[in-house]
């Protein structure tokens, strides 16, 4: 690969997990935690840097919350240690941790107004009532809710009260912010707004935010890395680019977005190509593939639906060519979506961008189809 | 008249149901509703008089004569025969709350004991309206080593021990007990004043207010029936209390074996002398029964029998030989005549009057 | 349409009947005069005399019992004793309720359950019953002094003194203290304390920050529902009390049993709803307009 070359279509300048002179602002190591006899938990470890904007992506009970939990000193964990700045925080309680949580359920004080609950983590901290107005106003200000400073929460919108939670985080400026689903609780388009706009707040501010979520999206949107999560364990870590077009096993490539996994066996693996025996196509499956792979062992190629192409008439024949029929056509304005039935009953999508307006004989339900994907468009998954 | 303490209890159920006429619906003619004292008669009476005549007997207690006086002045009571004592008849009379009798139809009176009977004249003229269950007195009663410890030498036969601050100093460590009850209360102590127990003078109320003010400082508690308890145990050495109850302080003592001698007196001033008789409310549903009931304990052999069970002396000369021995030869029972020759009952009083008595009860009690 | 009407007028129509015309009732009752008749006070109103006797029964009607009340002031000092049990019983009751609502809304949510029904159990037994127990527990050679004999520690002697109505007070009131406690206590979101901790604030400065404050309504709540019912109450110091122990209730008994007197009695009720309930409802009606002012 040249120095061209990267991962998806975005390059990243900000990478201080790739400088191994840089040290990371929490260290998470070798962290569990269990409940009873479940382990929520299992032996992560994880590097956090400064101004990182870092999201734990997983389903809900993965394990990507009580991880959180622990960086706030709600939870304790069993084994391994966390640190912040290189400083174990074992044993320091929540409320002597220069770190703050926006809560999921926003958690703000129903008996005080807008202004006084962002005051309230200043005030614990001593500031004198002059700066704690100053910065309470500098909140509202960055929130833009300046008009709203003294009425009770139960008298604002779901997306005032979220952002009056990020305020009352803020405020107190933390190491690092914690943010459990922070839009977890917003309407579809406010929550694509706001996803920018903290990511703005993010880099304005120069902090360094830690979210859990489980929208695949949002991380995607926000965050400089992801660590996608599973039964309490660690998948992979990467930027977004990465994660997307380089899943480094069949659970994370399908969690992250939409895939179509073809399982095959390894029938040839030299080093630059793979080739899999496979139902689905008389031809056989080929893909670029630097890693040699076992001769017979099982192998699945995983393409993304706007990386297959769909062909309405028959394509010359080669590898990794399939008939199939429409069973279903999703309509999405921008893209079409295609459900194709191939052979064994197997279901494969594939993503076609809407470049025109107007289609000569388009593609119906019940149409027999082909499709077609690039050898480079396959990752080779063997786990 | 041994008048609960704790009487508030009915006084807020009978409250409560009385209120809603729920004893008003028709019943049949055979059925009798009693309203009596609690543990005041033997139950096997009860049956025998269902298995003479017949009649069904429904039987309900109360616990304070302030309480049965509210009910029967509202009216539509559901009783045939309620059970005040004395010194609220008059009261009962005036109000028109209750029925005279139909002597003619009372076989037995004649049998009436006549000491007794004159003195219910003054409450009940002519016998009217009243006919006699049991009577009492109000005296001393005492726990006899106690009080030989602390006052040698003393006999217990003047109110002066109870009422005299001297005496009741040497008291005040082991105990004195007063009724809490404003009219027995002020009448005794009327009497020992050598005033009308039934006067009607401020003045003398005010001596009476005074010498139990004097007295209070060394008055454990005032109360209506725990000196019961409390001279059984021998907690306290001597309480104002009723015949009754003292002698059943004593039979508790026995019992116990705890070597508390317990003895009642009726001091040399004399004391009060008090009657619980049956009247029938103005509006009985069935005083044909009633009568029958009346008749029932105008019996000699009956009231005898009630008597015996209840340790209270009944009205009945002809009953007197029919009881048992340990009940007619007790002379706090029976007074001897010239004891029972210093005995008082006490009038009803008028409303100013009963309500400067309270008053001053209230002071005494309170201090306010 | 006249459905709604009349749904909207049935808490009236309840009101109506069961607070209004009882309370007029009592307060003709007041103006009355006491007699020897039954029923016990006079004049009673003769309808069949038509409007001259509805007119010479309200001329009838006057403010003698009021007066009388405001002449001695054994009415004033029993309503003025009343008011301390209530209020020290009060303070007592938040003492010990607070922390029992909130150590059960802490708790495990199958524990609570149980907690909860150790609370509402005693219900179930007759409330003069409860009080008589105490009787039992508390008198001279009761089941108190009994275990302290068996330690070999002095008796003591509690029954009929303040001290006893005290404890009658709390033990009868303390689940209508902690039950509405606990009903905010337990709805009250967690992470409100772990917001609070997590900005900065220690567990007691998150407790008299946070939890206490939203808690105000079920404070006022329990507050009320057992200041209201003790400033009247008239078993547990009639049970426990002393002779001396003055109280409104017991004047009001004296009135009513000992005095026969049902205009004095009905005017000492009267007195006591319109100076207690009064100042409540318009504290009631000022919270609420600066509720919907702010």
């Amino acid at each position: 690969m040249t120095s061209r070359q990267s991962l998806g279509a975005v390059r990243s300048s900000f990478a201080p997990w790739a400088d191994p002179t840089a040290t990371p602002l929490v260290r998470f190591e070798a962290v569990t935690k269990r409940f009873g006899a479940e382990t929520a938990v299992k032996s992560v470890s994880l590097d956090i840097y400064e101004r990182e904007f870092f999201a734990l992506l997983g389903p809900s009970g993965c394990g990507k919350t009580t991880l959180m939990r622990m960086l706030a000193g709600f939870e304790t964990p069993d084994e391994g240690r966390v640190t912040l700045e290189g400083q174990d925080l074992a044993g320091l309680p929540p409320h002597q941790r220069p770190l703050h949580m926006m809560f999921q359920s926003y958690a703000l004080f129903p008996h005080l107004s807008v202004e006084r609950n962002i005051a309230f983590g200043l005030q614990r901290q001593g500031l004198a009532k002059a700066e704690i107005s100053d910065r309470v106003a500098e909140m509202l200000a960055l929130v833009r809710l300046e008009g709203l400073a003294r009425r009770k929460p139960d008298q604002l919108s779901g997306g005032q009260r979220q952002r009056v939670a990020l305020a009352r985080a803020l405020a107190p400026r933390p190491k690092v912010l914690l943010l459990d689903e922070p839009l977890g609780a917003l309407d579809r388009k406010l929550r694509e707004e706001t996803q920018f706009e903290l990511m703005a707040l993010q880099q304005r501010l120069g902090m360094t935010f830690l979210v859990v979520t489980h929208d695949q999206e949002e991380a995607m949107v926000m965050a400089d890395r992801i660590a996608v999560m599973r039964a309490g364990e660690i998948v992979q870590t990467g930027p977004p680019p990465e994660v997307y077009e380089a899943p480094n096993c069949r659970y994370v490539a399908d969690f992250i977005g939409e895939v179509n996994l073809f399982e095959g066996q390894v029938e040839t693996a030299d080093g630059r190509l793979v080739r899999l025996s496979s139902p689905v196509c008389p031809q056989g499956l080929e893909a670029a593939e630097d890693d040699p792979l076992p001769k017979s062992a099982a192998a699945w190629f995983a393409v993304r639906p706007e990386k297959m192409v769909l062909h309405p008439t028959p394509p010359p024949p080669g590898p990794n060519l399939m008939q199939g029929k429409v069973a279903d056509i999703g309509y999405l304005g921008d893209w079409t979506t295609y459900v194709v039935e191939v052979a064994g009953g197997q279901t494969v999508r594939a993503a076609r961008a809407n470049a025109a307006r107007v289609v000569e004989n388009p593609v119906d339900w019940g149409d027999t189809v082909w499709l077609t994907f690039a050898r480079d468009a396959a990752v080779v998954l063997s786990r | 008249m041994r008048a609960g303490g704790l009487a508030f209890v009915a006084a807020l159920l009978l409250a409560a149901c009385s209120q809603d006429g729920g004893r008003k619906p028709a019943r049949a003619s055979d059925t009798l509703h009693i309203y009596n004292w609690s543990d005041y008669i033997d139950p096997a009476l009860l049956a025998d008089f269902t298995k003479r005549t017949g009649v069904k007997v429904v039987y309900d207690t109360f616990d304070s004569n302030e309480v049965l006086e509210t009910k029967v002045l509202q009216g539509d009571t559901g009783y045939d025969l309620v059970v005040p004592s004395n010194n609220n008849v008059a009261r009962y009379i005036q109000a028109g709350a209750i029925e005279p009798l139909d002597r003619a139809r009372l076989a037995g009176l004649d049998k009436l004991d006549a000491t007794i009977m004159a003195h219910m004249a003054p409450f009940d003229p002519g016998a009217k309206y009243t006919v006699p269950y049991m009577w009492g007195t109000v005296g001393i009663g005492y726990n006899v080593d106690a009080v030989a410890k602390r006052l040698p030498g003393v006999k217990i036969d003047s109110w002066a021990i109870a009422f005299d601050p001297k005496s009741l100093a040497k008291l005040k460590d082991c105990g004195v007990y007063f009724l809490d009850a404003s009219e027995d209360m002020f009448a005794t102590a009327l009497n020992f004043l050598g005033k009308d127990p039934n006067s009607k003078s401020a003045a003398d109320y005010q001596a009476a207010t005074d010498l139990l003010l004097a007295a209070r400082p060394y008055v454990r508690k005032f109360h209506s029936s725990e000196y019961v308890d409390a001279l059984a145990n021998g907690d306290i050495c001597l309480a104002i209390g009723y015949s009754g109850d003292v002698l059943q302080a004593k039979a508790r003592a026995d019992e116990a074996k705890n070597g508390v001698k317990i003895a009642y007196a009726i001091p040399k001033e004399g004391g009060q002398i008090w009657f619980d008789v049956f009247v029938t409310p103005k509006g009985a549903p069935n005083p044909d029964a009633a009568y029958k009931f009346l008749n029932f304990m105008l019996e000699p052999a009956t009231i005898a029998r009630a008597s015996n069970f209840t340790k209270y002396a009944n009205a009945n000369a002809a009953a007197t030989p029919l009881l048992d021995a340990e009940v007619r030869d007790n002379p706090n029972i029976y007074p001897p005549p010239e004891i029972a020759g210093r005995l008082f009952v006490t009038t009803a009083k008028d409303q100013a009057l009963l309500r400067d008595v309270n008053r001053r009860w209230t002071q005494v009690l309170t201090g306010q | 349409m006249k459905r709604r009407s009349l749904a909207a007028i049935a808490p009236y129509l309840w009101l109506l009947a069961f607070f209004l015309f009882p309370f007029l009732l009592v307060a003709k009752l007041s103006l009355s005069d006491q007699a020897l008749a039954m029923p016990p006070y006079a004049p009673r109103l003769d309808l069949a005399a038509g409007v001259a006797g509805i007119a010479s029964f309200l001329k009838a009607l006057d403010l003698e019992t009021y007066l009388r009340l405001a002449s001695d002031r054994l009415y004033l000092v029993s309503y003025l004793s009343s008011l301390k049990f209530a209020a020290v019983g009060t303070v007592i009751l938040l003492l010990i309720g607070y922390p029992m609502a909130y150590g059960m809304s802490r708790f495990p949510p199958a524990g609570r359950q149980a907690l909860l029904m150790a609370v509402i159990l005693p219900f179930w037994t007759s409330f003069l019953i409860r009080i008589y127990a105490w009787v039992a527990i508390l008198k001279p050679q009761g089941l108190l002094n009994a275990a302290l004999q068996g330690l070999g520690l002095p008796a003591l002697s509690i029954l009929n003194t303040e001290t006893a109505v005290y404890l009658g007070l709390v033990y009868a009131y303390l689940p209508f203290m902690v039950l509405p406690l606990y009903a905010v206590l337990e709805r009250q979101d967690p992470s409100l304390m772990e917001a609070a901790a997590d900005l900065g604030a220690s567990p007691l400065q998150a407790f008299w920050r946070v939890t206490f404050p939203i808690s105000m309504p079920g404070v006022a709540a329990g507050a009320l529902l057992c200041f209201i019912p003790m400033v009247g109450e008239f078993v547990i110091p009639d049970l426990l009390g002393g002779p001396g122990t003055l109280t409104l209730g017991r004047t009001l008994w004296t009135e009513f049993f000992a005095n026969r007197d049902w205009p004095a009695a009905s005017a000492v009720a009267i007195v006591m709803l319109v100076t207690l309930v009064a100042p409540l409802v318009f504290l009631q009606r000022r919270a609420s307009t600066l509720a919907a002012a702010s």
